[in-house]
């Protein structure tokens, strides 16, 4: 009895966190490339190619393992009639990766409002929000700044945050994305409350 | 014969594959698997007494039978799970009185270990007829959104107009193929 509650506990303390990561974003941001070219990055396996990859209409799971924590991608179609589900992956998440095509202005608009409608949601209170400005490596991208301030992230209060150059064809920014992912929920409050829930 | 059966017949080499194709009755499963124009549907009924329809392309078995039957029956169905690489449930979209059933039917399917590794393809079936829900509907009705270590994806289809059918089995070699590198 007294060893198995010990062995609980230290199991407890020991154990390698698993955090969870949404990627959302509208349809055709990125966000299946992002995650293909992330398995690549951090797994033995290779993601799918980009020419081979078609619209999510559902749920993409990719486990890595970085800065000795292992991670857990949901990625979740982004057509706006299957935005409705993006909510009840909500409270389990730890952080939201939202990915921007920097070089589809005129969608600038529906995206930053269907990240607001994220952002309000208490589900996601104080989770990191990484916005990945992707596409860098096309021609007429928008730069991380300009989206940052087009995505008015001042506003995200009570969270990190953080905007990114990143060109998940390429594969330029996702391992810095990674590692700020990776010490921004370590040190999260919200992290504490969903191990605690966990736990009981 | 489709392109898409050599395709996820390569994927497999030798190795026996099984694809189960479930669902409440009159879901639209065996209009399905005559459209998929695979081979020939033959029926059979096991001695325990539940109808199993198969098609075989090569080393692929195509499986149906009905949920939402008797439960005595249910743990001769696990004979059927081994080498399972994806479970295609198939939603009459337009039968809202049994949603809860078919999400009861679905949930136990989802927790059978042997079946922990399928794929997940549902097609939101019949949406020909008026009135049918959406995908989202659907997919809130089954209550998708609860797995979450496993993909999933779903598909609007009209088996009888034969829409919808590919588009899903073209995602579900391509998710096979990135798992098999």
């Amino acid at each position: 009895m007294a060893f198995g509650l010990l062995y609980g506990l230290w199991e407890y303390l020991f154990r390698k966190d698993e955090f969870h990561v949404l990627i959302l974003g509208v349809d055709k941001a990125g966000k299946t490339n992002v995650l293909e070219r992330l398995k690549t990055i951090f797994t033995q396996s290779i993601g799918l190619d980009p020419g081979k990859i078609l619209p999510t209409v559902g749920l993409n799971v990719g486990r890595i393992e970085a800065h000795k924590h292992n991670l857990v991608f949901w990625d979740l179609g982004g057509q706006s009639g299957l935005r409705s589900i993006w909510d009840k992956y909500y409270s389990e998440a730890h952080a939201v990766v939202y990915v921007v095509d920097s070089a589809a202005r005129n969608r600038f608009e529906e995206s930053r409002a269907a990240l607001d409608k994220v952002l309000e949601n208490r589900e996601l209170a104080g989770a990191p929000l990484l916005i990945m400005a992707n596409k860098q490596d096309l021609e007429g991208a928008v730069n991380a700044q300009e989206v940052g301030q087009v995505f008015g992230i001042d506003r995200a209060e009570g969270r990190q945050f953080k905007v990114l150059p990143v060109s998940a064809y390429t594969g330029q920014g996702l391992k810095d994305g990674v590692e700020w992912l990776v010490e921004t929920i370590r040190r999260s409050h919200r992290s504490i409350r969903l191990r605690v829930r966990v736990a009981q | 014969m489709g392109l898409w059966i050599s395709k996820l017949w390569s994927l497999f080499g030798d190795q026996e594959a099984r694809i189960l194709v479930l669902g409440l009755d009159n879901a639209g499963k065996t209009t399905i698997l005559y459209r998929l124009q695979v081979g020939e549907v033959v029926s059979t009924i096991p001695t325990i007494g539940f109808n199993v329809e198969t098609v075989t392309y090569k080393n692929i078995k195509f499986q149906v039978w009905d949920l939402g039957g008797q439960t005595s029956i249910r743990p001769y169905w696990r004979c059927y799970f081994p080498c399972t690489q994806a479970i295609i449930y198939v939603v009459d979209s337009t039968d809202t009185d049994r949603i809860g059933i078919s999400r009861d039917e679905f949930k136990a399917l989802l927790d059978e270990e042997e079946l922990r590794d399928s794929l997940i393809l549902v097609f939101a079936n019949k949406q020909d007829l008026p009135n049918a829900l959406s995908d989202a509907q659907i997919a809130e009705g089954l209550g998708l959104h609860d797995i979450k270590n496993r993909d999933w994806a779903i598909f609007k289809t009209s088996a009888v107009k034969g829409e919808g059918l590919f588009e899903g089995l073209d995602w579900l070699s391509n998710t096979l193929k990135t798992r098999r590198k």
